[in-house]
Protein backbone atom coordinates (compact mmCIF):
# COMPACT_ATOMS: atom_id res chain seq x y z
CA UNK A 1 0.00 0.00 0.00
CA UNK A 2 1.59 3.26 -1.58
CA UNK A 3 1.08 6.07 1.77
CA UNK A 4 0.83 9.50 1.68
CA UNK A 5 3.56 12.14 1.35
CA UNK A 6 1.74 13.84 4.87
CA UNK A 7 2.20 9.96 6.33
CA UNK A 8 5.67 9.82 5.08
CA UNK A 9 6.21 13.20 6.47
CA UNK A 10 5.08 12.16 9.56
CA UNK A 11 7.87 9.78 10.11
CA UNK A 12 10.86 12.73 10.22
CA UNK A 13 11.55 12.32 14.06
CA UNK A 14 12.01 8.34 13.65
CA UNK A 15 13.77 8.99 10.60
CA UNK A 16 15.92 11.56 12.98
CA UNK A 17 16.48 9.08 15.63
CA UNK A 18 16.97 6.18 13.66
CA UNK A 19 14.33 4.20 14.51
CA UNK A 20 12.10 3.94 10.89
CA UNK A 21 11.89 0.28 9.54
CA UNK A 22 14.25 0.30 6.20
CA UNK A 23 10.99 0.45 4.04
CA UNK A 24 9.94 3.34 5.92
CA UNK A 25 13.23 5.12 5.81
CA UNK A 26 14.28 4.63 2.08
CA UNK A 27 10.49 5.93 1.33
CA UNK A 28 11.46 8.98 3.32
CA UNK A 29 14.99 9.37 2.27
CA UNK A 30 13.38 9.35 -1.56
CA UNK A 31 10.69 12.19 -0.90
CA UNK A 32 13.42 14.29 1.01
CA UNK A 33 15.54 13.90 -2.43
CA UNK A 34 12.56 15.63 -4.13
CA UNK A 35 11.61 18.28 -0.79
CA UNK A 36 14.10 20.83 -0.07
CA UNK A 37 12.14 21.72 3.01
CA UNK A 38 11.63 18.62 4.68
CA UNK A 39 15.12 18.25 3.89
CA UNK A 40 16.23 21.28 5.54
CA UNK A 41 13.66 20.41 8.42
CA UNK A 42 15.06 17.02 9.05
CA UNK A 43 18.87 18.65 9.48
CA UNK A 44 17.46 21.28 12.09
CA UNK A 45 15.55 18.54 13.71
CA UNK A 46 18.38 16.19 13.99
CA UNK A 47 20.65 19.09 15.66
CA UNK A 48 17.90 19.20 17.94
CA UNK A 49 18.41 15.81 19.17
CA UNK A 50 22.02 16.23 19.04
CA UNK A 51 21.47 19.55 20.94
CA UNK A 52 19.20 17.51 23.62
CA UNK A 53 20.92 14.70 23.63
CA UNK A 54 23.99 16.52 24.94
CA UNK A 55 22.15 18.09 28.25
CA UNK A 56 23.25 16.59 31.07
CA UNK A 57 20.37 16.82 33.68
CA UNK A 58 21.94 15.78 37.40
CA UNK A 59 19.92 13.09 38.70
CA UNK A 60 19.95 12.30 42.09
CA UNK A 61 21.96 8.99 41.22
CA UNK A 62 23.76 6.88 44.47
CA UNK A 63 21.82 9.64 47.15
CA UNK A 64 18.70 8.84 45.55
CA UNK A 65 19.99 5.17 45.33
CA UNK A 66 19.90 5.73 49.28
CA UNK A 67 16.97 6.79 49.79
CA UNK A 68 15.06 4.16 47.87
CA UNK A 69 16.79 1.40 49.59
CA UNK A 70 16.03 2.87 52.78
CA UNK A 71 11.94 3.56 51.97
CA UNK A 72 12.05 -0.05 50.76
CA UNK A 73 13.20 -1.17 53.85
CA UNK A 74 10.19 0.75 56.08
CA UNK A 75 8.41 -0.59 53.55
CA UNK A 76 8.50 -3.78 54.79
CA UNK A 77 9.15 -7.70 53.14
CA UNK A 78 8.80 -7.96 49.50
CA UNK A 79 6.85 -6.16 47.01
CA UNK A 80 2.99 -7.21 47.06
CA UNK A 81 1.48 -9.80 44.74
CA UNK A 82 -2.04 -8.48 43.36
CA UNK A 83 -4.09 -11.08 45.07
CA UNK A 84 -2.50 -10.56 48.74
CA UNK A 85 -3.15 -6.97 48.70
CA UNK A 86 -4.62 -7.82 52.71
CA UNK A 87 -1.82 -9.00 53.45
CA UNK A 88 1.02 -6.18 52.43
CA UNK A 89 -1.71 -3.89 54.00
CA UNK A 90 -1.13 -5.93 57.42
CA UNK A 91 2.82 -5.76 56.67
CA UNK A 92 2.72 -1.98 55.73
CA UNK A 93 0.91 -1.16 59.05
CA UNK A 94 3.54 -3.28 61.15
CA UNK A 95 6.36 -1.84 59.20
CA UNK A 96 4.99 1.97 59.98
CA UNK A 97 4.54 0.96 63.91
CA UNK A 98 8.20 -0.79 63.85
CA UNK A 99 9.30 2.91 62.39
CA UNK A 100 7.48 4.86 64.61
CA UNK A 101 9.02 2.81 67.39
CA UNK A 102 12.55 3.54 66.00
CA UNK A 103 12.20 7.26 65.63
CA UNK A 104 11.25 7.47 69.26
CA UNK A 105 14.60 5.69 70.49
CA UNK A 106 16.85 7.74 68.29
CA UNK A 107 16.73 10.57 70.74
CA UNK A 108 20.12 10.16 73.00
CA UNK A 109 21.39 7.31 70.39
CA UNK A 110 25.26 7.47 70.92
CA UNK A 111 26.48 7.02 66.97
CA UNK A 112 27.71 10.71 66.55
CA UNK A 113 24.35 11.34 64.65
CA UNK A 114 24.28 10.02 61.16
CA UNK A 115 22.24 6.97 61.68
CA UNK A 116 18.60 7.45 60.34
CA UNK A 117 15.73 6.56 61.45
CA UNK A 118 14.19 3.00 60.86
CA UNK A 119 18.03 1.66 59.57
CA UNK A 120 19.11 -1.08 61.49
CA UNK A 121 23.07 -0.13 60.14
CA UNK A 122 24.17 -3.05 62.18
CA UNK A 123 22.59 -5.57 60.46
CA UNK A 124 23.25 -4.10 56.86
CA UNK A 125 25.98 -1.98 56.73
CA UNK A 126 29.68 -2.95 56.62
CA UNK A 127 31.56 0.29 56.25
CA UNK A 128 30.75 4.20 56.79
CA UNK A 129 32.26 6.53 54.58
CA UNK A 130 32.72 10.54 53.55
CA UNK A 131 32.58 11.58 50.24
CA UNK A 132 35.24 14.02 49.93
CA UNK A 133 33.14 17.67 49.06
CA UNK A 134 34.53 18.15 45.25
CA UNK A 135 33.84 14.47 44.40
CA UNK A 136 30.58 14.39 41.57
CA UNK A 137 27.94 11.57 41.88
CA UNK A 138 29.37 10.24 38.69
CA UNK A 139 32.41 9.52 40.49
CA UNK A 140 31.42 8.36 43.44
CA UNK A 141 29.13 5.84 41.41
CA UNK A 142 31.92 4.47 39.45
CA UNK A 143 33.51 4.22 42.61
CA UNK A 144 31.10 2.51 44.29
CA UNK A 145 30.09 0.01 40.99
CA UNK A 146 34.07 -0.57 41.08
CA UNK A 147 34.62 -2.05 44.45
CA UNK A 148 30.83 -4.17 44.33
CA UNK A 149 29.01 -1.91 47.19
CA UNK A 150 26.05 0.33 47.42
CA UNK A 151 25.21 3.20 49.95
CA UNK A 152 22.15 1.77 51.61
CA UNK A 153 21.48 5.31 54.03
CA UNK A 154 22.52 8.11 54.51
CA UNK A 155 23.63 10.87 54.69
CA UNK A 156 23.16 11.87 58.32
CA UNK A 157 23.63 15.16 59.90
CA UNK A 158 27.47 14.84 59.54
CA UNK A 159 27.75 13.54 55.73
CA UNK A 160 28.43 9.91 56.42
CA UNK A 161 26.94 7.36 53.94
CA UNK A 162 26.69 3.59 55.07
CA UNK A 163 27.41 1.34 52.65
CA UNK A 164 27.12 -2.37 52.04
CA UNK A 165 29.49 -4.33 50.31
CA UNK A 166 27.85 -6.74 48.05
CA UNK A 167 30.01 -9.57 48.11
CA UNK A 168 30.12 -11.52 51.82
CA UNK A 169 33.24 -11.93 53.92
CA UNK A 170 35.31 -9.80 55.83
CA UNK A 171 38.15 -10.31 53.13
CA UNK A 172 35.69 -8.65 50.48
CA UNK A 173 35.05 -5.85 52.94
CA UNK A 174 38.64 -5.19 53.52
CA UNK A 175 39.51 -5.02 49.87
CA UNK A 176 36.69 -2.72 49.58
CA UNK A 177 37.77 -0.41 52.54
CA UNK A 178 41.39 -0.34 50.91
CA UNK A 179 40.11 0.62 47.57
CA UNK A 180 38.27 3.25 49.25
CA UNK A 181 40.03 5.01 50.65
CA UNK A 182 43.16 5.01 48.14
CA UNK A 183 40.24 6.82 45.88
CA UNK A 184 41.22 9.76 48.00
CA UNK A 185 40.04 12.96 45.45
CA UNK A 186 36.48 10.92 45.92
CA UNK A 187 36.33 9.76 49.46
CA UNK A 188 37.12 11.97 52.79
CA UNK A 189 37.25 8.72 55.40
CA UNK A 190 36.47 5.12 55.57
CA UNK A 191 35.52 3.78 59.35
CA UNK A 192 33.83 -0.27 59.50
CA UNK A 193 30.51 -0.20 60.87
CA UNK A 194 30.68 -3.14 62.87
CA UNK A 195 33.29 -1.20 64.92
CA UNK B 1 21.89 -11.55 39.30
CA UNK B 2 21.08 -11.40 35.62
CA UNK B 3 20.85 -8.31 34.32
CA UNK B 4 18.49 -8.56 32.05
CA UNK B 5 15.28 -5.84 32.44
CA UNK B 6 12.30 -8.97 32.95
CA UNK B 7 14.53 -10.99 35.20
CA UNK B 8 15.40 -7.72 37.35
CA UNK B 9 11.43 -7.38 37.62
CA UNK B 10 10.95 -11.53 38.59
CA UNK B 11 13.45 -10.79 40.93
CA UNK B 12 12.14 -7.77 42.45
CA UNK B 13 8.85 -8.86 42.62
CA UNK B 14 10.69 -12.33 44.81
CA UNK B 15 11.96 -9.43 46.93
CA UNK B 16 15.46 -8.83 45.28
CA UNK B 17 16.80 -5.25 47.06
CA UNK B 18 19.84 -5.45 44.93
CA UNK B 19 17.87 -6.16 41.67
CA UNK B 20 15.71 -3.17 42.48
CA UNK B 21 18.88 -1.40 43.09
CA UNK B 22 20.19 -2.61 39.31
CA UNK B 23 17.07 -1.39 37.89
CA UNK B 24 17.60 1.66 39.15
CA UNK B 25 21.25 1.85 38.06
CA UNK B 26 19.80 1.45 34.75
CA UNK B 27 16.98 3.49 34.33
CA UNK B 28 17.42 6.46 36.79
CA UNK B 29 19.55 9.26 34.38
CA UNK B 30 16.79 8.99 32.00
CA UNK B 31 13.66 8.38 33.47
CA UNK B 32 14.78 11.58 35.64
CA UNK B 33 15.46 13.48 32.57
CA UNK B 34 12.05 13.09 31.20
CA UNK B 35 10.42 14.06 34.69
CA UNK B 36 12.18 17.33 35.03
CA UNK B 37 11.81 17.80 31.17
CA UNK B 38 7.53 17.66 32.01
CA UNK B 39 8.45 19.72 35.72
CA UNK B 40 10.88 21.91 35.47
CA UNK B 41 12.08 21.38 39.28
CA UNK B 42 14.81 19.11 40.04
CA UNK B 43 13.14 18.64 43.75
CA UNK B 44 9.70 17.60 42.65
CA UNK B 45 11.31 15.77 39.91
CA UNK B 46 14.02 13.50 42.58
CA UNK B 47 10.87 12.72 44.49
CA UNK B 48 8.72 11.49 41.51
CA UNK B 49 11.41 9.61 40.34
CA UNK B 50 11.63 7.97 44.29
CA UNK B 51 7.72 7.33 43.90
CA UNK B 52 8.46 5.61 40.02
CA UNK B 53 10.86 3.19 41.47
CA UNK B 54 8.70 2.36 45.02
CA UNK B 55 6.32 1.39 42.65
CA UNK B 56 8.29 -0.69 40.93
CA UNK B 57 9.23 -2.05 44.16
CA UNK B 58 5.60 -3.07 45.27
CA UNK B 59 4.58 -3.60 41.76
CA UNK B 60 7.19 -5.80 40.17
CA UNK B 61 4.77 -8.64 40.92
CA UNK B 62 2.11 -7.27 38.64
CA UNK B 63 4.03 -6.90 34.84
CA UNK B 64 2.97 -9.42 33.22
CA UNK B 65 5.96 -8.75 30.38
CA UNK B 66 3.83 -8.08 27.48
CA UNK B 67 5.60 -5.19 27.13
CA UNK B 68 9.09 -3.88 27.58
CA UNK B 69 10.24 -2.98 31.09
CA UNK B 70 11.46 0.40 29.80
CA UNK B 71 8.17 1.29 28.22
CA UNK B 72 6.50 0.43 31.26
CA UNK B 73 9.11 1.97 33.85
CA UNK B 74 8.43 5.42 31.48
CA UNK B 75 4.50 5.05 31.36
CA UNK B 76 4.81 4.87 35.48
CA UNK B 77 6.60 8.08 35.58
CA UNK B 78 4.38 9.45 32.51
CA UNK B 79 0.94 8.63 34.95
CA UNK B 80 2.70 10.57 37.56
CA UNK B 81 3.62 13.70 36.52
CA UNK B 82 0.07 14.21 34.88
CA UNK B 83 -1.11 13.68 38.90
CA UNK B 84 1.03 16.12 39.81
CA UNK B 85 0.31 17.92 37.08
CA UNK B 86 -3.58 17.30 38.11
CA UNK B 87 -2.53 18.48 41.60
CA UNK B 88 -0.82 21.78 40.74
CA UNK B 89 -3.75 22.64 38.44
CA UNK B 90 -1.01 24.08 36.67
CA UNK B 91 -2.22 26.18 33.78
CA UNK B 92 -1.51 24.17 30.58
CA UNK B 93 1.10 26.27 28.59
CA UNK B 94 0.26 27.32 25.25
CA UNK B 95 0.96 26.96 21.83
CA UNK B 96 1.26 30.54 21.42
CA UNK B 97 5.17 31.52 20.29
CA UNK B 98 6.70 32.91 23.45
CA UNK B 99 7.95 36.40 23.20
CA UNK B 100 12.08 36.58 23.01
CA UNK B 101 13.92 37.67 26.00
CA UNK B 102 16.25 40.71 26.29
CA UNK B 103 20.00 39.17 26.21
CA UNK B 104 21.93 42.43 26.26
CA UNK B 105 25.12 40.95 27.96
CA UNK B 106 26.91 38.28 25.92
CA UNK B 107 29.93 37.93 23.92
CA UNK B 108 32.27 35.58 25.90
CA UNK B 109 33.46 32.26 24.47
CA UNK B 110 31.00 29.68 24.10
CA UNK B 111 27.91 32.30 24.71
CA UNK B 112 26.53 31.36 21.37
CA UNK B 113 26.57 27.43 22.66
CA UNK B 114 25.02 28.70 25.46
CA UNK B 115 22.96 30.76 24.26
CA UNK B 116 21.78 27.76 21.73
CA UNK B 117 21.23 25.46 24.46
CA UNK B 118 18.63 27.46 26.64
CA UNK B 119 16.86 28.59 23.32
CA UNK B 120 16.18 25.03 22.74
CA UNK B 121 15.41 24.35 26.18
CA UNK B 122 12.79 27.50 26.83
CA UNK B 123 11.15 26.27 23.69
CA UNK B 124 10.60 23.06 24.53
CA UNK B 125 9.38 23.86 28.40
CA UNK B 126 6.82 26.34 26.28
CA UNK B 127 5.33 23.35 24.60
CA UNK B 128 2.09 21.33 25.97
CA UNK B 129 2.44 18.71 28.02
CA UNK B 130 1.57 16.08 25.15
CA UNK B 131 3.68 17.90 22.71
CA UNK B 132 6.66 17.76 25.45
CA UNK B 133 6.04 14.24 26.07
CA UNK B 134 6.02 13.42 22.37
CA UNK B 135 9.41 15.42 21.27
CA UNK B 136 11.11 14.14 24.86
CA UNK B 137 10.85 10.23 24.49
CA UNK B 138 11.39 11.08 20.37
CA UNK B 139 14.99 12.70 20.90
CA UNK B 140 15.94 11.97 24.45
CA UNK B 141 15.14 8.17 24.46
CA UNK B 142 15.06 7.73 20.55
CA UNK B 143 12.04 5.28 21.32
CA UNK B 144 9.86 4.34 18.45
CA UNK B 145 6.36 5.42 17.76
CA UNK B 146 5.23 2.14 18.97
CA UNK B 147 7.28 2.63 22.92
CA UNK B 148 5.97 6.19 22.97
CA UNK B 149 2.14 5.23 22.17
CA UNK B 150 2.69 2.51 24.88
CA UNK B 151 4.29 4.85 27.51
CA UNK B 152 1.30 7.80 26.75
CA UNK B 153 -1.48 5.17 26.26
CA UNK B 154 -2.43 6.70 23.15
CA UNK B 155 -2.97 5.13 19.51
CA UNK B 156 0.22 5.85 17.28
CA UNK B 157 -1.39 8.21 14.72
CA UNK B 158 -2.13 10.53 17.49
CA UNK B 159 1.95 10.52 18.60
CA UNK B 160 3.00 11.51 15.22
CA UNK B 161 0.10 14.06 14.59
CA UNK B 162 1.54 15.73 17.82
CA UNK B 163 5.12 15.10 17.07
CA UNK B 164 3.74 16.76 13.77
CA UNK B 165 2.61 19.52 15.84
CA UNK B 166 5.33 19.83 18.44
CA UNK B 167 7.72 20.26 15.46
CA UNK B 168 6.10 23.30 13.49
CA UNK B 169 5.87 24.99 17.08
CA UNK B 170 9.31 24.16 17.78
CA UNK B 171 11.09 25.23 14.74
CA UNK B 172 9.37 28.23 14.91
CA UNK B 173 10.10 29.08 18.56
CA UNK B 174 13.83 28.52 17.36
CA UNK B 175 13.52 30.64 14.50
CA UNK B 176 11.66 33.38 16.30
CA UNK B 177 14.06 33.67 19.20
CA UNK B 178 17.09 33.15 17.09
CA UNK B 179 16.26 35.91 14.35
CA UNK B 180 15.51 38.31 17.34
CA UNK B 181 18.80 38.02 18.04
CA UNK B 182 20.41 38.27 15.22
CA UNK B 183 22.02 41.51 13.71
CA UNK B 184 20.26 43.37 11.41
Amino acid sequence: MTRSRAEIEQDLPFAVNGTLSDADLAEFTALTESDEQLRAEFEAMSAIRARMQAEDARSPGEIGLARLMRDVDHDGAAPAAPNRTWIWQLAAAVAVAAFLGETLFLDGADDGGFQLAGVHHAETADLVVSFAPGATEDQIRTLLVGVNAEIVSGPSALGFYRLVVIDEGQAAIATAADALMAATSVVESVVDAQN
Amino acid sequence: MGDNPHQLIRQIADGDTRALAALYRAYERPVYRFIVSRLNDPHEAADILHDVFMDIWRGAASFEGRSQVRTWIFGIAYRKVIDMHRKRARVTVTDDVPEPADAAEGAEAGYAARQEAEHLRFCVDALKDDHRVAITLAFYEDMTVAEIAEVAGVPEGTIKSRLHHARKLLLHCLSGRIGARSPA
